[in-house]
């Protein structure tokens, strides 16, 4: 049996076997790569001494203590550089292979598609962005909808991988003990941090995640920033729940209850840094210049955060994670204000939008179809929007006379949501803009085709949306309706009552009776008019264009309605008189029937050829 | 809404028009002087404050002089600064949306988000500076012990001190030309297997990307010029306070990268501030003492001007020096010597230690109320507009 003394010695020599400043095999080669039994004796011998250590006191023999402690020094560095060179041998980044295809992400998946043509077709808008670039609109939903190629598994709650064979971390957690037992937790910490770290940083890489400063971001295209915050998305949630979790664990499992809170620092030491770079990113977007088309990549970007949060406090819940919890928070908040206040500047945006070159043919104009489109897509978001408007629309007083601004008069609209209360704002907002507009038709009859085609519009795009016609409301809705019903009455009035003119019945009489008493000038003056008239408006209102069939025919057929019947009555009673002039085919150069065909030309966009209507009389 | 000085509802500009000719007759003229000051006091009173807190942080000994404390200062000033200059800014809200001062107030704007990453980077340095205290606890924990000095702490303390000076230098590496690149350094070389796995690790630990530069960010952050006296009648005075606050956040900036280890330190800046402005003169004094600091030998490769981090290269090396010189078995003035030195290295690092978590706090702060700062801006100049 040896003596303890003995035992110390033989420990003693081992641990001075494997001291690499003196020995090149030492060097040469890895106690934690050779036999279990190498092994076990190594750390047999550092537990001896160790335990010598804590056995001596000061008035004990310097020289065997200085000794023994010095050996202790020896056997740290060494269990260090094993320490380090176990985990570098394990520093590989974060498997994603295993995370399979994606599910397509919440929001945009089949509306918008849908939505996705019309904003295809339609003009740039508002053309301001990071770098005032003029950008379509199909940007606003093309980002993340369309081909999501790699996507990880719905990564929708904390998933732990095993980041290091368990073996080895068996090891690492021998040689931890060791190491905290004597002292050294504070090199243990650093050599875990540093590796960690480094291996945390190989999986951003292979995430995807960049290092961009908030400059960086400012400088970019929308486009190419849309499609970043997307990534960005699916990336931060791997990182949160499977990533740094993955981290925390295996500090766990290697430091916990050693003492010392060993566990937390390393985490910390690990994933502080990483953890940081990763929210700066949206914590960029969350301060980048608000302009409306972003603001539906901003509400994904809150989502995904707002639903990371609880994962965020779980994984960094000890007091010094404290500052990553708090950023995490502050840029929820920040990127609700932004949303808040691109909704703002949309409407804003709406009211100055400043095109005066009329949309020619009075047909739909981009504004309307890109407003609708947006309030479209509100809707869609109405459950993150909903909870992020809590206040109305600031609709500018309600009680002043003046007519250079839009108001609302809310209590008109009881009972609906801030966020229905800022459609609607919208809505008004943009009719108050195309008022506007129709004011520079030179013809009024077009302003008001203009007014009925684009309200008109946007009563079928709510209607065509059970979400939007549930928020706006069948009120506001009959109430749009009348409108573009009473424009269709003022172009008809505008137009026709004119033309109509020239059918009346009085002044062509000189008698009371019916034959002789007609004056054969005056009645050859009407038919001229009347077909210059017409032929006028034929002209110029086939190019005019009403894009929705039911709703040009319902003006064909209400222009057909009044003219029809009144030109056949005017031609049963005067024909004759003209018959029986000099060259009748002047003056009636129209059929009831070429009539009732040319009315069809009517509003369809198209140039008529006027040789080709003439017809028989 | 603040009124008028005199109670008249338009601005009056007899005011501006003596104070238009005395600088005209006279170059050199105080801001302060009665003859002379403008119309809105407010902007009066942001001068006098910014004269007055300059010249409190310019009147220190040089031992305190971009230490944490100073670093500390600072930062309260930038913060009170900024605070009143935001109220001015919304107390002349009708004014924002007309030019000349849409143009400057969103040029301002503008300039403070290149300061926002200068706050990350900042951040980042404040880390690493982190990792070095790190390294002096080791370096404490191995020294200041009871027992004797045995052989296997000054080992110890001699391992966590490489590790240091490589860190420290793997810094300035990053900074400084090639030809320091291959300073042989003792047992730099023996480790140096061990150094480059190191390296390695180390030079992960910016947050931003290779080709961030703190200097090109000064740079464009000093990118303005003092109003012109025609912006000055056309803003009433509101380009004096833009000017004043737009040269405090270049230095506030400037003092920072050269104080914390950030990538692409470079101290060129000038401050050509017109003797018309008072506040100019502590701005440029604190800017020469700087330099002068910076020009020191010592100091002329460091990572980072703060005092702390000298602090640490000295007694890092000092101790160095004498761990190097110990022969075994240890002498007693030997024993001496370390213990001293140890005490002056506790200084330091209870200084970093209880300094630099407070002053992430506060630079994280900064970042903080550029932002509302700025968004509250935008959105009143936006809102002027409608």
């Amino acid at each position: 049996m040896e003596s303890p003394d003995n035992g110390l010695q033989k420990a003693q020599q081992i641990v001075l076997r494997w001291d690499s400043t003196v020995s090149e095999d030492a060097r040469a080669r890895m106690i934690f790569q050779s036999d279990r039994q190498e092994i076990d004796d190594y750390l047999q011998a550092v537990d001896e001494i160790q335990h010598f250590m804590e056995s001596i006191t000061v008035s004990d023999d310097d020289q065997k203590s200085q000794k023994v402690n010095s050996a202790i020094q020896i056997a740290m560095a060494r269990l260090e550089d094993e320490f380090r060179n176990i985990l570098i041998s394990h520093a590989a980044p974060i498997e994603t292979e295993s995370l399979t295809e994606s599910i397509s992400p919440i929001h945009m998946s089949s509306r918008a598609s849908s939505s996705l043509s019309e904003f295809n077709d339609s003009d740039d808008y508002f053309g301001r962005g990071e770098d005032d670039s003029v950008h379509t609109i199909g940007n606003l939903v093309r980002g993340e909808s369309s081909t999501t190629i790699t996507s990880y598994r719905s990564t929708s709650s904390i998933r732990e991988m095993d980041l290091i064979p368990s073996d080895s971390v068996h090891d690492l957690r021998c040689i931890a003990e060791r190491m905290i037992t004597a002292g050294y937790i504070r090199e243990c910490v650093q050599v875990y941090g540093s590796v960690r770290k480094s291996a945390v940083d190989s999986s951003f890489k292979k995430l995807g995640v960049e290092k961009l400063s908030i400059g960086d971001i400012q400088r970019l295209q929308w486009e190419v920033l849309n499609a970043k915050i997307g990534k960005w998305i699916r990336a931060a949630k791997v990182c949160v729940r499977v990533l740094f979790a993955s981290e925390k664990r295996l500090c766990n499992l290697i430091f916990e209850d050693l003492g010392t809170d060993a566990d937390d620092a390393c985490f910390m030491e690990t994933v502080k840094a990483p953890a940081i770079q990763l929210f700066n990113f949206a914590e960029a977007i969350s301060i980048s210049k608000r302009s409306p088309e972003k603001l539906f990549k901003i509400l994904d970007l809150h989502d995904a955060l707002l639903d990371l949060l609880p994962d965020i406090d779980a994984v960094f819940e000890s007091k010094s994670s404290e500052s990553i919890r708090v950023q995490a928070t502050e840029i929820v908040s920040r990127l609700a204000e932004a949303a808040r206040g691109m909704l703002s500047e949309f409407e804003n945006a709406v009211l100055r939008e400043p095109s005066k070159v009329p949309v020619p043919g009075g047909t739909i104009h981009p504004l309307t179809r890109y407003v609708m489109n947006y309030i479209s897509l509100i809707s869609d978001y109405k459950q993150t929007l909903g909870e992020l408007i809590v206040s109305g629309p600031t609709t500018g007083s309600r009680y002043s006379d003046d007519s250079t601004t839009p108001d609302m008069d809310v209590a008109d609209h009881e009972g609906r949501s801030p966020l229905a209360l800022h459609l609607i704002w919208i809505i008004i907002v943009l009719q108050f803009n195309l008022e506007d507009k129709s004011k520079h038709y030179k013809d009024n009859s077009l302003a008001y085709v203009f007014i009925m085609n684009n309200i008109h519009y946007i009563v079928q795009k709510i209607k065509g949306s059970p979400e939007l016609r549930e928020m706006i409301g069948d009120g506001y809705l009959k109430k749009l309706t009348g409108k573009y019903r009473q424009a269709a009455t003022k172009y008809q009035r505008a137009t026709w009552v004119g033309v109509l003119y020239c059918l009346r019945d009085e002044g062509l009489h000189m008698t009371g009776s019916f034959s002789s008493g007609v004056s054969k000038t005056a009645l050859r003056e009407r038919f001229k008019s009347f077909n210059a008239m017409f032929e006028e408006v034929h002209k110029m209102q086939a190019l005019w264009l009403i894009p929705d069939t039911q709703l040009r025919e319902e003006l064909q057929i209400s222009i057909s309605e009044r003219l029809i019947p009144a030109y056949r009555s005017f031609l049963g009673r005067f024909r004759t008189h003209i018959e029986h002039g000099r060259h009748p085919e002047n003056y009636i150069k129209y059929s009831v029937e070429d009539l009732e065909t040319a009315v069809l030309d009517f509003f369809e966009g198209n140039a008529v050829n006027q040789h080709s209507r003439r017809r028989s009389n | 809404m603040r009124t008028d000085y005199h109670g008249s509802s338009s601005p009056n500009i007899t005011n501006f028009g003596r104070s238009i000719l005395s600088m005209k007759r006279d170059p050199v003229v105080h801001s302060i002087d009665h003859e002379t000051h403008y119309q809105d006091s407010e902007i009066e009173a942001l001068q006098r404050q910014v004269t007055r807190r300059f010249h409190e942080l310019s009147s220190v000994e040089s031992h305190e002089l971009l230490s944490v404390s100073w670093i500390s200062k600072l930062l309260d000033v930038f913060l009170c600064c900024q605070e009143e200059f935001k109220a001015i800014i919304f107390n002349n809200k009708s004014v924002l949306s007309k030019q000349p001062m849409e143009k400057l107030i969103s040029d301002y704007f503008e300039r403070s988000v290149k300061g926002l990453d200068v706050c990350n980077a900042i951040r980042d340095g404040l880390e690493q500076i982190r990792q070095w205290q790190k390294q002096l606890e080791i370096v404490l924990c191995a020294l200041d012990y009871q027992k004797p000095l045995g052989e296997g702490q000054i080992r110890r303390a001699k391992k966590a001190l490489t590790d240091l000076e490589i860190g420290m230098l793997d810094e300035k590496e990053s900074n400084t030309n090639l030809a320091h690149r291959n300073r042989s350094f003792g047992r730099y070389q023996k480790d140096s297997q061990r150094h480059n796995s190191l390296k390695h690790f180390r030079s992960l630990s910016w947050s931003v990307s290779r080709s961030w530069s703190a200097s090109k960010q000064l740079q464009a952050i000093g990118n303005f010029f003092p109003p012109k006296t025609n912006e000055i009648l056309a803003t009433n005075g509101l380009a004096v306070a833009v000017y004043t606050m737009s040269c405090v956040f270049l230095f506030v900036m400037w003092a920072l990268v050269a104080a914390i280890p950030c990538q692409d330190r470079g101290l060129q800046c000038h401050f050509n501030i017109p003797k018309s402005f008072i506040w100019g003169a502590p701005i440029h004094s604190l800017h020469e003492r700087i330099m002068d600091e910076a020009k020191k030998r010592e100091r002329r490769n460091t990572c980072g001007l703060l005092k702390e981090i000298h602090g640490i290269e000295k007694s890092a090396s000092f101790m160095i020096e004498l761990t190097d010189s110990i022969q075994f078995p240890i002498r007693e003035e030997k024993e001496e010597e370390v213990r001293k030195q140890v005490e002056e290295m506790k200084i330091v690092y209870e200084g970093l230690k209880t300094g630099l978590d407070p002053l992430e706090k506060q630079v994280r702060e900064a970042f903080h109320r550029i932002v509302k700062s700025r968004t509250e801006g935008l959105d009143l100049i936006a809102r002027g507009n409608e």
